[in-house]
């Protein structure tokens, strides 16, 4: 007896992210998925943002790899509140490991939740972890067709984050040339150049950043009214 | 990459199926598997029979069909009818 299916094969993790989503979208925290190579400079791209956010502002990160608390410490030094998922093995985030890392904060309010996914610009891609955006982190140390040949994330990333500029003098990188191939795969792809070293680029990042959490606030119909109901329950 | 993963997350959807179907033995899943879906059919093949492979879920067999876009689907599964047991 054949019995038709016809279901996502990750329409549990689909599930277990819808609810993360709308438990965010209740306390109105903006939630930003990073993924990137190893070594694409996520972790530092995040301390720098840490040190750069309006004080008064609430922020948490939780950062993914496969062993190691190392990440959690480097970003727990900017006094924002830091979980470290260690996956043991597997290759990216899912959302029943951000669900439980998020109770661990009872879902409290944040301005801004950062994910540093595992650094791997494949399998992330495929695991919806509630996240309101993906950003793409592609540093100038690796190769320009980046974006050809891992399409997937450009696809689905709304800001693709070109780091390590302050190197751009001494590796045989064309910004040019990889901006473009982003847009090949991705025409609405918004990109910023920037440097954790410098600084170079975050005042756009910073500003976009800013904008991104007011446009939520505003075109979320449902966040004024549930949170009343949050806080008054 | 993460075909292991994958591989659990059918194994499961499989596990939910025969729980709802008391009396069925589930014999063969099918998954269409789309071209930028970041998944490899034969490593999934590979994993999924490793871990079939001596479980209570033995024997189980996967199918795969291509498809477009970044489609990862169950599509079907195959259910053998037990007899009843006295």
């Amino acid at each position: 007896m054949i019995h038709p299916i016809e279901r996502k094969v990750l329409s549990e993790n689909d599930r277990v992210a819808a609810g993360v989503r709308s438990r965010l979208e209740i306390v109105g925290t903006l939630t930003l998925n990073f993924i990137g190579s190893p070594g694409a400079g996520k972790t530092a791209f995040l301390e720098r943002t840490l040190q750069l956010l309006p004080s008064g502002t609430s922020a948490a990160v939780l950062t993914g790899d496969i062993q190691t608390e190392n990440d959690a410490i480097r970003l727990a030094r900017h006094g924002f509140p830091v979980q470290q998922i260690t996956t043991g093995g597997a290759c990216h985030l899912d959302a029943r490991m951000v669900e439980s890392h998020l109770w661990e904060w009872r879902f409290k309010e944040f301005d801004y939740l950062f994910i540093e996914n595992v650094g791997n610009l494949v399998c992330p891609t495929s695991y919806d972890l509630g996240e309101d955006g993906k950003v793409v982190v592609l540093s100038v140390a690796e190769g320009e067709d980046k974006p050809m040949k891992y399409p997937g994330i450009f696809r689905k990333a709304e800001l693709m984050i070109l780091n390590k500029v302050d190197l751009l003098p001494y590796v045989p990188f064309q910004p040019e040339l990889a901006c473009e191939y982003a847009r090949t795969i991705n025409p609405d792809i918004h990109i910023i150049q920037c440097s954790s070293l410098t600084g170079e680029g975050f005042g756009d990042w910073m500003a976009w950043l800013e904008r991104r959490r007011i446009a939520k606030r505003h075109f979320s119909p449902n966040h004024e009214e549930a949170h009343l109901q949050t806080t008054f329950v | 990459m993460h075909e292991m993963g994958i591989a659990c997350s059918i194994l499961e959807a499989v596990e939910r199926e025969r729980i709802i179907h008391p009396g069925c033995r589930p014999t063969k899943v099918a998954v269409r598997i789309g071209r930028f879906a970041g998944v490899d059919g034969d490593s999934l093949q590979f994993c999924f029979d490793a871990m079939v492979a001596g479980s209570s879920q033995a024997p189980l067999e996967l199918h795969v069909e291509a498809a477009e876009n970044d489609e990862l689907d169950i599509a079907w599964l195959e259910l053998d009818e037990l007899e009843a047991i006295q």
